[in-house]
């Protein structure tokens, strides 16, 4: 049946030229699957415009602030709409990557041994002085990251520790909080999880960044990266990932969609739970539709899935 | 079984100049800079506000009245003859003295650039530019393969000194400098003006090298303070073989959208240019080049000079004394005498790139200094582009940028 969807797009985060693109794309499927589109930017006049148009759902193609923390979709329960993706309890505890590596912790999922420092802690708690400290406990070359960011802006790899108070300035341009996070040397992967009752995960993608880390420009960039699906695990590796993500999603109470990014140790069998994303990238070269079709399914079908139970009551 | 996946099925067939063209975390930051809500001091955008548009309608309906056969018809790919003549008395104004058959009219200067880096450069060829000099002009040396050396610059603009050392090092290697590109008056991104006596011994240089000057002249109409100096291309009148290239745009003198730029060059690189015109688009726009010249046929277009000058000089003298007032200890700033630009350099260990990132977050944008470098430098420089916005944005987003900077290098200390 024809329904009035709202994609909701751009935004205010850095991320906004990725979401523009994904937005677009899940436009043109809705169209090809005869819904209505509204395509809606999602700035201070969002409320306004949600209000002003009979809307039967809110595809929520928006990535990082505001589209991934839990605000749209708090707008969204208030005005009472229907939107794609998990609720806003999930978006708040997945966005900000301290505490979802609590959780992580607390249920017992691995992920890597880390420390996060806080921008007013260096400038007037002298915590530079924990550096030493934390490099002893983590060891090199570590992984500085700010908390609350996505598409890899404002990571870096240190390797010696010179080089550690330029990563943790350029972390914490992105995010208050930086974290500093052991680097674990094995395959990165990403499971996308779909499903409302029963999640079930899509074929693993693996990523092979032809620099030294799927950084910015290596997701953007079209040939910057290899991508292998399904990854090159064995049956029972994949089932070790397969079997962690859904423990992941289930952990921050996702229900609907989400994709979960580890690096696997095929050494010790280890998957390292990095993060859980609640809004996936839908562009060309985006690790859920890469996924998807694997599976088997058209973008269009992977949208209809999604639209579909999002509509469920 | 596991598959690679593939994205571009003709990933094979590429060139290998599509290697510069790729995605950047800048560019993406600065795509926000579009947003009414982010205080833009990237892109220098000119004010097309301040045109009388009233009068561009009338331009418009008297041309479709009186000469629509000709106006939406191909025309001839060196320009369209009536505009060239208005060129040159745009030109004399700033002491060029040069007859139409010396003008190719271009789509915008960005494609006189082009088709000048066609024809002078092979892959691997050295050309010259100021460090920091325009992305656009890097960007199209670059998509030649031109190695570029990037001669540093200072309040006066290309340092001759350096640039005689290279000329000669490259000289003594047995390679010849395909050209010498400058923007001379307020260059972008500097802001920085080329002094006479520098713009003599480059074009010294130029001649004893046996080399061409390209001499990029947006902004030269639009001093707001100073006197004038003359152009290189005036400079070089001695003896029958010229070697400046002298290259110039409507974009500030009427607007960006018309597209019109001009080449005047020695008769046999013109003829290249034209070619190069034709083999690429055929002609500039004839429905563009025919409201130009009816714009430049009403004596008014000057009063609408002065109108864009008063309004940049007040937003530059807003930008520079915020700046004055806000900006902490150890940043330093160029005061251009006209154009578009300030260049603003950092304590060294400030990464202006990081910088954005805060910045665009609290909702002010600028150009970090790397873009304009060929070789990475840069990385503690950024470009003010103060023509876009109005004063009390200009001050707001200065005090929010000096705010982050602030909060910056106390970040950087708290380090030592």
């Amino acid at each position: 049946m024809k329904k009035n969807i709202a994609v909701l797009m751009g935004g205010r985060s850095l991320e906004r030229e990725f979401s523009i693109k994904s937005g677009q794309r899940i436009s043109n499927a809705l169209r090809k699957l005869g819904h209505n589109v509204i395509k809606m930017d999602v700035n201070e006049s969002i409320v306004e415009n949600l209000n002003s148009e009979k809307i039967d759902l809110a595809y929520i193609a928006l990535h990082g602030k505001d589209g991934e923390d839990g605000t749209i979709q708090e707008i969204l329960e208030v005005l009472g709409i229907p939107y794609t993706g998990p609720g806003v309890y999930p978006n708040v505890l997945s966005f900000d990557k301290i505490i979802s590596k609590q959780i992580f912790i607390s249920k017992e999922i691995p992920t890597p041994p880390f420390y996060f420092l806080n921008t007013s802690s260096f400038r007037e708690l002298g915590s530079s002085k924990l550096l030493p400290f934390i490099i002893e406990k983590i060891g090199l070359p570590m992984v500085v990251k700010p908390s609350a960011q996505g598409s890899a802006l404002g990571i870096r790899i240190v390797n010696d520790k010179e080089s550690l108070p330029e990563a943790i300035i350029y972390a914490l341009s992105y995010s208050k909080k930086v974290i500093l996070e052991k680097f674990i040397n094995g395959v990165e992967l990403a499971v996308s999880i779909i499903g409302k009752n029963k999640p079930r995960t899509l074929p693993t993608v693996e990523i092979v960044p032809k620099k030294k880390f799927f950084d910015f420009e290596s997701r953007s960039g079209v040939g910057e990266t290899d991508y292998f699906v399904p990854a090159r695990l064995s049956p029972e590796e994949n089932k070790i990932v397969e079997q962690t993500a859904i423990k992941v999603n289930n952990a921050l109470k996702c229900n609907r969609l989400s994709r979960v990014d580890m690096i696997f140790d095929k050494k010790e069998k280890i998957p390292y739970v990095l993060e859980l994303n609640t809004s996936p990238g839908m562009t060309d070269t985006s690790l859920l539709p890469m996924s998807a079709e694997e599976a088997g399914m058209s973008f269009e079908e992977l949208v209809d899935e999604i639209i579909g139970m999002s509509l469920e009551k | 079984m596991s598959k690679k996946v593939t994205f571009d099925y003709w990933n094979h067939l590429y060139s290998n100049r599509t290697e510069y063209m790729f995605s950047s975390e800048i560019r993406d930051l600065l795509a926000l800079s579009a947003r009414p809500d982010i205080i833009s001091f990237s892109g220098g955008l000119p004010e097309v506000r301040a045109l009388n548009f009233q009068r561009l309608e009338r331009y418009v309906k008297r041309i479709i009245k009186t000469d629509s056969d000709m106006s939406l018809q191909y025309s001839g790919s060196d320009g369209f003859y009536p505009l060239k003549t208005k060129l040159t008395e745009v030109m004399k104004l700033e002491g060029i003295d040069e007859v139409e058959e010396d003008i190719a009219i271009t789509t915008g200067g960005q494609q006189a650039l082009d088709l000048l880096s066609k024809v002078f450069i092979n892959p691997g060829d050295v050309v010259i530019t100021e460090a920091p000099s325009y992305t656009g002009a890097l960007n199209s040396f670059k998509s030649y393969e031109a190695k570029i050396e990037g001669i540093e610059i200072d309040s006066n603009g290309m340092k001759t000194s350096i640039l005689e050392k290279k000329l000669d090092e490259l000289s003594k290697k047995g390679i010849q400098t395909k050209f010498i590109y400058l923007v001379p008056n307020f260059s972008n991104p500097s802001g920085v003006t080329l002094s006479l006596k520098r713009r003599k011994e480059i074009l010294e240089l130029a001649k004893k090298y046996n080399t061409v000057i390209l001499e990029d002249n947006p902004y030269g109409m639009l001093r707001f303070e100073g006197k004038p100096i003359p152009t290189i291309k005036e400079l070089d009148i001695k003896g029958d073989k010229h070697n400046v290239i002298y290259l110039s745009t409507l974009s500030k003198l009427l607007a960006p959208g018309f597209r019109i730029g001009w080449v005047v060059a020695p008769h046999p690189i013109l003829e290249k240019i034209v070619l190069g015109v034709q083999s690429t688009i055929l002609c500039v726009s004839t429905f563009s080049q025919r409201i130009a010249y009816e714009y430049f046929s009403d004596p008014v277009w000057q009063e609408n000079i002065d109108k864009f000058k008063s309004i940049y000089s007040t937003r530059r003298n807003t930008m520079l004394k915020t700046l004055e007032s806000n900006f902490p200890k150890g940043c330093s700033w160029s005061r251009p005498e006209g154009g578009f630009f300030i260049w603003l350099k950092f304590p060294k260990y400030l990464n202006t790139k990081e910088l954005l990132a805060d910045a665009v977050r609290n909702k002010v944008a600028f150009v970090p200094g790397s873009g304009f470098y060929a070789n990475g430098r840069g990385i503690n420089e950024a470009r003010l582009a103060y023509c876009t916005e109005e004063t009390g944005r200009i001050e707001k987003g200065i005090k929010i940028l000096a705010g982050l900077v602030k909060e910056k290098i106390k970040l950087y200390k708290s380090f030592k």
